[in-house]
């Protein structure tokens, strides 16, 4: 009885284990390294299909040769003592040498692959510098002169070169799909360049961090939009310019502006004409005619958008959606720049938006050693905070009130008034309350 | 034959005997007993991992937890399970197996043991209160540097890894000291059994392996506590130098993890297959050879790291080169077992296990070798999978099968051979059923060491399928505990020559007296008990040199049966006292450590007493201990 439980217990196994399986088969594999979409994975999956094929070679030689042995050899009662050997050297020189000679056959191509994936990127490259951060990643395009955050755009059918550092720990830049990791490491430059192939256009491809980075490290991912090279144009054409809203009007009457403060505005907002720092900017009329080139939305397959649920329990973020609609993106303007009448530090202090200035306080990064993700054009993006939220209103505000709960570890300071502070170990006492952040994201949904 | 088991002699005077004790067996057992207990909280680390994982986005513990959680499962299965757990070997069997009555320096034996216990649970202990170390077993400067992570938990690893460093060195001198100096008349080198030739090429590696992460840790202390800028990238520094540090350490480890597991298995193969193991020089050369090798592969865990295509294709050669040795090895423990007579107890289903499950081990880590492919796969799951069949595979297999193997040693009595086996079919499916997903979910671009990860990305079965894999692993252990503690009470009573055996160590009764050798044998050949018993087995064995001093019929085995059953001293054989000094010793010692400490909350005169008073204490304890007599 016992033993036909045990069987039916075993089937049952069995049956779960291929179901598994074939529940497996059915799925689809978004990030498979098995492809051939750039020239430098069509290098490594060539490779691999030569270790897999010798792999499994010995594999099923090995297995074969020891359940033969085990069978052939049990012992059988009665049998004599067997007899004895100690050894053969002809024997063990053959199973020396022909491990070496398969190895051989990997190390080949090897070498070969080495030398052809590490060699210099070509001139006529594009350049993307990466720095890593915790936790997020910022992109920057030297030749264009622009820096966006978390989402990448890649002409396809060209190389692109990317020049890696980081600001803090460790990190890695791997697209699964497009091509091997390289770490990200402070004090050190390092490289890797892959050609996406051009009938990729209109693809997007996730990415992630690999190097253990921190408290959020599973939370460091980022997108890959590949595009055709004329919307890649006119998407790089757009980033160029200034913020929407920019530039940044005389601060409204309410926050009392420090005089330093107000030259240091009226001094860089030297181009634009002086009469619009006199009155707020509409914020839609202001916008510049072309928004440029955006990844549809729309072409996103499921993937690609972060489902991330909202955090739970203790960390849990509530906020009073209803406010959302009525948010003012002028009165977020505003506030994004000047926060020191609640004695609070402005977004500005740490992010920087293109043609933005600080009204109050120090602007204390610019872009060479930014801080927190560059939000020039922010409405631009589909995704952020590591690409772990999707770029929707009511993702925006629970961020913008406790981003400290959104994202474990996360360095963008707890900012809704009464929200416990991870950092801190204590509750705010002061800070935004959810009509302000609603007028903030109002602001961030506007910056196309 | 008796008819009941002789209480061991390590086990007559209770509690304080066992604080006490020098004797090498009761140390092993200490180590052995304490090392299983690591291994399942190891496990149940994994099991809290893997819950976590078995669906996307799940939080059944914190972000900050997992971390935690990831770091302590493998820092505890590489220090405190795996590493012990073959220390518990040595201790018993290495003077077993050489003809010796205990090691070389049995209180440094027993200090090695006290540090061990004392800075595992200094490191262990820390989890409770959400403080457990988080920068992952590797500890990449500079994430613990103190600018990224500036709580205590960094400092319990630093300060753990220093002190179980301690340990091992200690231990590994006295190893040296005891192969080299305290073999059996007779006993020429290439006459040890493999087992000990095994973990006399692991002492050299924990040799010259371990000052070398020891500097490294000694930087990171620095940086920490008093300010200097070895990994501080602020102050330019690179931060690859850890890097380098600590793979030319962690590569050897890799060896001193697996090598002992190897050692088992080479016992228990020609024992169950009724012939000596086929071309021992072949397999002790190629364990000399994996050792030497070891320390020139440290920079394949790092060709991400941008070394340039030079450094890449050296490594990638030599790490292919290492893999030779590795699958004469496997060669050799085939042809062992063929033409022979094969008995399937629970501890050679282990030894084949090990046999099949680290030849799947082997080949994906020749995936790695390929730096290229290698760009792919580091860092994703494919590595998981890859050093789990490497180090459940081979180690923890070649592990279980060693305590199958010498249990009724130990005890003198056998496990269950009927719950053996369920714990070897439930172990063998249910690792096969964790690990070999992961190749699957880390070629399909899922990164290690997430805490969570998104829904759709095409890794849900495959992880859904490991965390089945690991609630039977679980299961199977428990299968394993319950056959371990049972056994000691109701197992069937072994005999001296329990599973008829060559070697010394089944000469003398079970459990061994603690002198082990009433008299100490000469030894004729590689396989000493089967010249008496089964001279055709050992009558073809080219010995290494010519024996001058042959003398078969002094062989010791009689003399044992017929004396192993009186005491020390009827005997006449001078005994080590008992002393709680090491013990003193080690506990100053991770006092001394841990007072520091106090420096991160800005009590500097607390941290100060107490690590200078331990110091004090330490160097006290040192002095009486080197001033007593030993015996």
């Amino acid at each position: 009885m016992p033993r036909k439980r045990s069987r039916r217990l075993s089937s049952a196994l069995i049956l779960m284990a291929g179901a598994l399986v074939v529940a497996a088969c059915g799925e689809k594999y978004p990030n498979s390294t098995f492809t051939h979409l750039t020239d430098f994975n069509t290098i490594i999956d060539g490779l691999w299909n030569r270790l897999l094929l010798l792999g499994t070679i010995v594999f099923v030689f090995v297995e074969t040769l020891l359940i033969f042995t085990i069978i052939k050899f049990r012992r059988r009662e009665g049998a004599p003592d067997p007899k004895q050997t100690h050894g053969n050297t002809t024997l063990e020189i053959t199973w020396t040498i022909i491990p070496a000679l398969i190895l051989v056959l990997i190390a080949v191509p090897t070498v070969d692959a080495i030398w052809k994936t590490e060699a210099k990127a070509s001139d006529s490259s594009i350049q993307v510098q990466v720095i890593g951060h915790q936790w997020w990643w910022e992109f920057r395009y030297p030749q264009y002169g622009f820096t966006t955050a978390n989402e990448l755009y890649l002409p396809a059918g060209r190389t692109v070169n990317f020049q890696l550092n980081s600001r803090d720990v460790i990190h890695s830049f791997w697209t699964p799909q497009l091509g091997g990791k390289r770490d990200v490491i402070a004090n050190r430059t390092n490289y890797i360049w892959y050609t996406p192939d051009s009938s990729l256009a209109g693809s997007v491809f996730n990415g992630f961090c690999t190097e253990y980075c921190g408290s959020s490290h599973a939370n460091m991912r980022f997108h890959v939009y590949a595009v055709s090279p004329a919307d890649f144009d006119s998407w790089a054409a757009h980033q160029k310019e200034n913020a929407a809203m920019s530039p940044i009007v005389a601060p409204a009457p309410a926050a009392p502006a420090t005089p330093a403060a107000a030259v240091k505005v009226a001094s860089a907002a030297t181009k634009p004409a002086a009469p619009a720092a006199t009155k707020p900017a509409a914020p839609v009329a202001a916008m510049p005619a072309s928004e440029g080139y955006v990844f549809p939305l729309a072409k996103m397959p499921p993937h690609t958008l972060p489902q991330t649920p909202f955090p739970v329990g203790d960390r849990e973020v509530k906020f009073d959606e209803s406010l959302l609609a009525g948010g003012d993106a002028a009165r977020g303007h505003e506030l994004v720049s000047n926060m020191a009448h609640m004695g609070d530090v402005p977004c500005l202090t740490c992010h920087i938006i293109k043609g933005e200035y600080m009204v109050a306080g120090k602007q204390m990064f610019t872009d060479d050693n930014a801080k927190a993700p560059n939000l020039t054009h922010f409405a631009t993006r589909h995704t952020f905070a590591g690409g772990i939220y999707p770029a929707t209103p009511a993702m925006l505000a629970r961020w913008v009130k406790n981003a400290e709960h959104m994202k474990p570890g996360s360095l963008m300071t707890t900012l809704g008034n009464g929200e416990y502070a991870p950092s801190m170990k204590s509750k705010r006492t002061t800070g935004l309350d959810d009509r302000q952040i609603a007028d903030i994201v109002a602001y961030l949904l506007s910056l196309k | 034959m008796a008819t009941t088991a002789a209480t061991p002699s390590y086990e007559q005077t209770g509690i304080w005997s066992w604080i006490t004790t020098v004797d090498h067996k009761r140390i092993g057992a200490l180590y052995l007993y304490t090392a299983l207990f690591f291994f399942m909280f190891g496990g149940l680390e994994a099991g809290v991992i893997r819950w976590q994982l078995a669906q996307p986005n799940q939080h059944i513990v914190s972000a900050e937890l997992y971390n935690q959680l990831f770091t302590m499962h493998g820092t505890t299965m590489i220090f405190l399970a795996v590493m012990p757990l073959s220390a518990a070997f040595f201790n018993f069997l290495i003077p077993l197996q050489i003809g010796a009555r205990d090691v070389a320096f049995p209180r440094l034996n027993a200090f090695s043991y006290w540090v061990y216990v004392l800075g595992g649970t200094f490191m262990t202990l820390p989890i409770f209160f959400n403080t457990a170390p988080n920068g992952g077993w590797f500890g990449y400067a500079p994430l613990t540097t103190l600018p990224f992570s500036s709580g205590l938990n960094i400092d319990f690893w630093v300060m753990g890894l220093q002190i179980l460093g301690i340990s091992s060195l200690a231990a590994a001198f006295n190893f040296i000291t005891t192969i080299i100096n305290m073999r059996a008349p007779g006993m020429t080198l290439m006459r040890m059994p493999v087992f000990t030739w095994m973990s006399f090429v692991v002492q050299f590696l924990l040799v010259l392996a371990f000052p070398v992460i020891t500097i490294a840790l000694v930087f990171l202390l620095f940086d920490r506590f008093f300010g200097t800028n070895f990994y501080e990238i602020a102050a330019g520094a690179d931060p690859l130098l850890w890097q380098h540090l600590f793979w030319v350490f962690g590569h050897p480890e890799v060896y001193i993890l697996i090598l002992p597991a190897f050692g088992l298995v080479s016992e228990i193969l020609p024992t169950f297959s009724r012939k000596p193991l086929f071309g021992y020089n072949v397999v002790v050369y190629s364990g000399i050879m994996i050792g030497f090798l070891g320390f020139g592969v440290w920079a394949h865990h790092m060709f991400a790291v941008g070394m340039g295509a030079t450094a890449d294709t050296i490594f990638a050669l030599t790490t292919m080169l290492i893999g030779i040795p590795t699958g004469v090895k496997i060669f050799n423990w085939i042809a062992t077992m063929w033409g022979g007579q094969i008995r399937f107890t629970a501890a050679m289903k282990f030894a084949i296990g090990l046999i099949a499950l680290f030849t799947i081990g082997g080949i994906s880590g020749v995936m790695h070798s390929s730096p290229p492919a290698d760009l792919q796969q580091t860092d994703t799951y494919f590595v998981v999978a890859h050093f789990h069949y490497v180090l459940f595979g081979g180690s923890i297999m070649g592990i279980f099968g060693g305590i199958y193997f010498y249990y009724p040693k130990i005890t003198g009595r056998y496990m269950s051979e009927v719950l053996g086996t369920w714990h070897f079919w439930c172990t063998f499916i249910a690792m096969n059923l964790t690990f070999f997903p992961m190749h699957f979910s880390g070629m399909l671009g899922m990164p290690r060491r997430i805490y969570t990860y998104d829904a759709g990305q095409g890794w849900d079965t495959f992880n859904l399928i490991s965390s089945i894999g690991t609630g039977l692993l679980i299961l199977s252990t428990l299968i394993f505990v319950v056959n371990f503690l049972k056994s000691r009470k109701s197992g069937e009573v072994a005999p001296g020559d329990a599973w008829g055996a060559g070697t010394l160590e089944w000469t003398i009764p079970s459990p061994p007296p603690d002198y082990n050798f009433a008299e100490i044998p000469f030894v004729t050949s590689r396989y000493p008990l089967w010249d008496l018993k089964h001279p055709e087995r050992t009558s073809g064995i080219a010995h290494s040199a010519p024996d001058v001093m042959t003398i078969t019929d002094a062989h010791a085995t009689p003399v044992h049966e017929e004396m192993g059953h009186k005491t020390a001293a009827e005997l006449g054989i001078p005994m080590p006292f008992n002393t709680v000094k090491p013990l003193i010793a080690a506990a100053a010692l991770v006092a001394m450590f841990g007072g520091l400490l106090f420096m991160h909350t800005n009590q500097f005169a607390v941290a100060m007493t107490i690590t200078i008073g331990s110091a004090s204490l330490f160097v006290g304890t040192l002095y009486a201990w080197l001033t007593s007599p030993l015996e």
